[in-house]
């Protein structure tokens, strides 16, 4: 995404750099793997959510899983605040290191182990989703979360936020595939999290940990399951003359049973920018909407599935539906999809990506309902996104320059998260909430439940030290802190 | 104590809270003797506050209360051509939605659709602090805050009530099928089938070895190991399947019914014991499974070759000596032990706890911080 320039000012000046903590970390990792200037920390400011700025006080880059540990007890003893980063992929802010460190985890990016006969694999949490399915390619197997940025996001990234992708309407999302973990507690504890040689008993904490967007603590391996490559692929591109057909489509695929690898979902101003842009997929540029539909598995019946989708896109009043002759137009029409987002950041200086989930019926009506509220707003809003899980991506493009565009921007995405909740949805599918959906926790969550994910990270995290100003509402955590009793005593 | 409402039942637990007064969580009741005991004489009764909130078979999502049974379910949702995956052992029309999310409890279809934390969209439950929580939604796809859902699935009511859990339901295949397949005891033999199964194009919907024993109860008898293989999907995937088991041995055709039956099959009371390891290791713990049955009159196996567990079952009557029993059970075993069900005198001695650190202590504490839900179910306060 382009030409983003600072909503937010640098907060360095209120932070003061300490010397002396930069010193014993680079006492740990080598002066080149801290950075503190504000020059150096510029290209740290802000992860793939544009919009925001936030300079971190001190960048640490450990490169080995001991300097990790010794990092974290150093951050500990310091009573310094902490920010663990992946790639800086993630769409939600929950990277974004306000004036506190930031802890890089990228340089660790080996695949400790990989296990086919078992289909698991034991990573560090650099290492690239996309590196981790070549790896194990040989053996047949990938690693089935495929969010759109696979190419740069890591692992550990994809743990934290339980990252999901367009296969994961079939293979489930990454919490589905981590089987335990080794982690590092703010506190510089080493635990062990579930178990990859066997069954599980006790409380599910591998469970707890994906997803805990960083504030529970470091990932320093994690074992994995691979998924085995199916027999066979069909990949269809069926498009619409309305959203409203393609919508229903969906919702008549999914009614029917069927489970698809994937079923996507772009519309008119999406095709445009993709088909303008270097990663043109051949989607028709006259279409009002395309559907990406993946069917995979066993070559026996798979054509029977095929026949019964092209069916429901029919009867929905698809022009035209065609089916992928070769692995170059599969992976072509695949491209268009997951450099959407990029080709849209060709077009505006800004954009804002929303993540909401609605039950899959709701599709059509919701569609609907997001193409009035951008028109009431004078808004061009583009649709890409994961229609089989209900999975809606809105995105505007506009000018953050223009006070009164950004003002209606805003206020049309308020309006449209408003409208997914109150259709029984929820505020985020998979980017995570870090500070750009928390102040949408309260249209879902009760206080207590608030509170109750508070409590839960105090386990982890007694101080608070580890992506702090996330997830959760720091009010919310201020209730908690209340005796048991008083709180007892309320209703 | 049995509330009726949700309301209720928060007050019944604020009423507790204020009088220390620990509680056992019962539903129907039917897996009362399961796990460690409880030390809690007053019951609360959670089993009448059931009923399907939100079923709309479009979204393959329902909402219902904990109290809800699986046969209620499976009755609503079969009317739809859908079902929820998940076949715990138990009578589905005792076995409630609440419980077998509580227990954590899977049966044979865990071979493909996992257990109940891969399939368990949300959960609202009342906390040991007596406040009623909600985690994860009613959408197939949630990652907004903490994953509470996660935490209390398994948890054997130990952080909180459940009260209520939206799920993923599956469409149910339009053919289904499930053959026997007769394997030789020897490891080699078990082995050869194991890699075979695990080398086909797909994954069925359950693979289960059982042992001779297994196999009388379950009314297939024969006197060697078998796979029972569950079969589905369209007509001519099926037929293709069939097919291809063809390749691992002689297979028939046996009554689906025998997925029913296996449910209830077993020995009211038996000591229960899940061995587990890698999958690549599936025939030794088949073998060190065998051990203990061989040691105890009327044990019987069953296992997953996929995941790699295998469940040994011992009948215990009135008579049986906690020594003897015991003896039977400790048999040196490298991988993971975990025991279903034992006399409530072993427990401290062969499984003390499942609280492995100071992490389950603390999440324990900051859920039920008087200790009063279901105390001692994870060894907690031994």
């Amino acid at each position: 995404m382009s030409g983003v320039t600072p909503s937010v000012a640098t907060e360095s000046e209120r932070h003061p750099v300490d010397a002396a903590l930069a010193a014993r970390l680079a006492a740990i990792v080598g002066d080149r793997r801290v950075l503190f200037r504000p020059g150096e920390l510029l290209a740290y400011s802000s992860d793939g959510l544009p919009g925001y700025l936030k300079q971190p006080s001190i960048a640490v880059f450990p490169g080995t899983r001991d300097e990790v540990i010794a990092v974290v007890r150093e951050l500990a003893r310091a009573g310094a605040p902490f920010v663990p980063r992946g790639a800086g992929t993630g769409l939600s802010g929950g990277a974004l290191a306000d004036g506190v460190v930031l802890l890089g985890l990228n340089r660790l990016s080996r695949i400790l182990s990989i296990d086919a006969e078992n289909a698991i694999a034991v990573v560090e949490p650099g290492v690239v989703n996309v590196a981790l399915s070549r790896a194990v390619s040989a053996h047949g197997l990938h690693y089935a979360p495929d969010p759109s940025s696979q190419a740069a996001c890591t692992i550990g990234g994809n743990v934290a936020e339980n990252a999901g992708g367009p296969h994961c309407l079939k293979y489930g999302v990454t919490l589905n595939h981590v089987v335990a973990l080794t982690v590092a507690l703010p506190n510089g504890e080493v635990v062990t999290l579930g178990n990859a040689a066997g069954e599980n008993d006790g409380y599910d904490l591998v469970g707890a940990f994906v997803g805990s967007e960083g504030c529970f603590g470091v990932a320093l391996d994690v074992t994995v399951r691979l998924a085995r490559n199916p027999q066979a692929v069909r990949t269809l591109l069926a498009d619409f003359h309305s959203i409203d057909a393609g919508a229903r489509a969906v919702s008549a695929i999914i009614a029917s049973g069927l489970l698809p690898a994937a079923l996507e979902m772009m519309d008119a101003g999406t095709i445009r920018a993709v088909e303008a842009s270097i990663y043109a997929a051949g989607y028709p540029t006259d279409a009002a909407a395309v559907l990406l539909v993946e069917l995979d598995g066993p070559i026996a019946g798979l054509d029977a599935d095929v026949a019964t989708v092209v069916r429901h896109c029919r009867d929905a009043g698809a022009r035209d539906v065609r089916v992928a002759r070769d692995e170059a137009e599969r992976t072509k029409l695949w491209q268009g999809r997951k450099k959407a987002f990029g080709a849209m950041g060709r077009i505006s200086s800004h954009l804002v990506v929303q993540d909401a989930v609605v039950p899959r019926t709701k599709l059509p009506q919701m569609l609907a309902r997001v193409h009035d509220i951008a028109e009431r707003y004078r808004v061009t809003v583009c649709n890409v996104f994961h229609a089989g899980d209900g999975n809606l991506h809105p995105n505007i493009g506009y000018d953050a320059n223009d006070p009164d565009e950004s003002a209606r921007v805003h206020a049309a995405m308020r309006e449209i998260m408003q409208a997914c909740v109150d259709a029984g949805g929820t505020i985020t599918g998979e980017h995570g909430v870090g500070i750009d959906k928390l102040p949408y926790m309260g249209a879902i969550f009760s206080e207590e439940s608030l509170s109750a994910m508070c409590a839960l990270r105090e386990v982890f995290d007694p101080d608070r030290r580890a992506n702090p100003g996330k997830v959760v509402p720091m009010h919310s955590c201020r209730e908690w802190q209340m005796a048991p009793a008083a709180r007892t005593g309320q209703h | 104590m049995a509330p009726a409402s949700l309301a209720e039942l928060r007050e019944s637990i604020r009423d507790a809270i204020a009088r220390r007064c620990p509680l056992r969580v019962v539903s129907r009741g039917s897996w009362l003797d399961a796990n460690r005991p409880v030390h809690a004489d007053t019951r609360l009764e959670v089993g009448a506050y059931a009923g399907i909130v939100e079923y709309e078979p479009g979204d393959l999502t329902l909402t219902a209360r904990a109290g809800t049974t699986l046969h209620e379910i499976a009755r609503a949702t079969s009317a739809n051509g859908q079902w929820l995956a998940l076949d715990p052992l138990g009578d589905p029309s005792r076995a409630t939605l609440g419980a077998t999310i509580a227990t954590g409890s899977y049966g044979p279809l865990a071979h493909h659709f996992g257990t109940p934390r891969d399939m368990t969209l949300g959960v609202e439950f009342v906390s040991g602090t007596g406040d009623v929580v909600r985690g994860g939604g009613r959408v197939v796809k949630n990652v907004a805050g903490f994953d509470l859902t996660r935490l209390v699935t398994g948890a054997w009511g130990s952080l909180g009530v459940l009260t209520e859990a939206t799920v993923r339901l599956r469409a149910l295949p339009s053919v289904e099928a499930t053959l026997l397949i007769d394997i030789g005891s020897a490891t080699a033999e078990l082995e050869r089938a194991r890699t075979a199964l695990r080398g086909l194009p797909f994954v069925p919907l359950a693979v289960q070895l059982v042992d001779a024993a297994a196999r009388q109860a379950l009314g297939v008898a024969g006197g060697r190991d078998a796979f029972i293989v569950r079969l589905g999907g369209n007509e001519e995937a099926v037929r293709a399947q069939r097919e291809q088991l063809r390749g691992i041995g002689e297979a028939h055709d046996v009554d689906t019914e025998i997925w029913r039956r296996a449910r209830v099959a077993e020995p009211a009371g038996a000591a229960v014991v899940r061995l587990s390891r890698l999958p690549s290791r599936f025939a030794a713990t088949w073998q060190d499974a065998e051990r203990i049955a061989e040691r105890w009159p009327g044990g019987q196996l069953h296992g997953d070759p996929g995941r790699g567990v295998v469940r040994v079952v011992l009948p215990v009557d009135g008579n049986v000596l906690d020594a003897s029993l015991r003896a039977a059970l400790e048999i040196p075993f490298d991988g993971t032990r975990i025991y279903e069900r034992l006399p409530r005198a072993l427990w401290p001695a062969l499984a003390p706890t499942a609280m492995h650190g100071a992490i389950d202590r603390g999440v324990k504490a900051a859920f039920d911080p008087h200790y009063l839900l279901n105390p001692g179910i994870f060894g907690e306060l031994q």
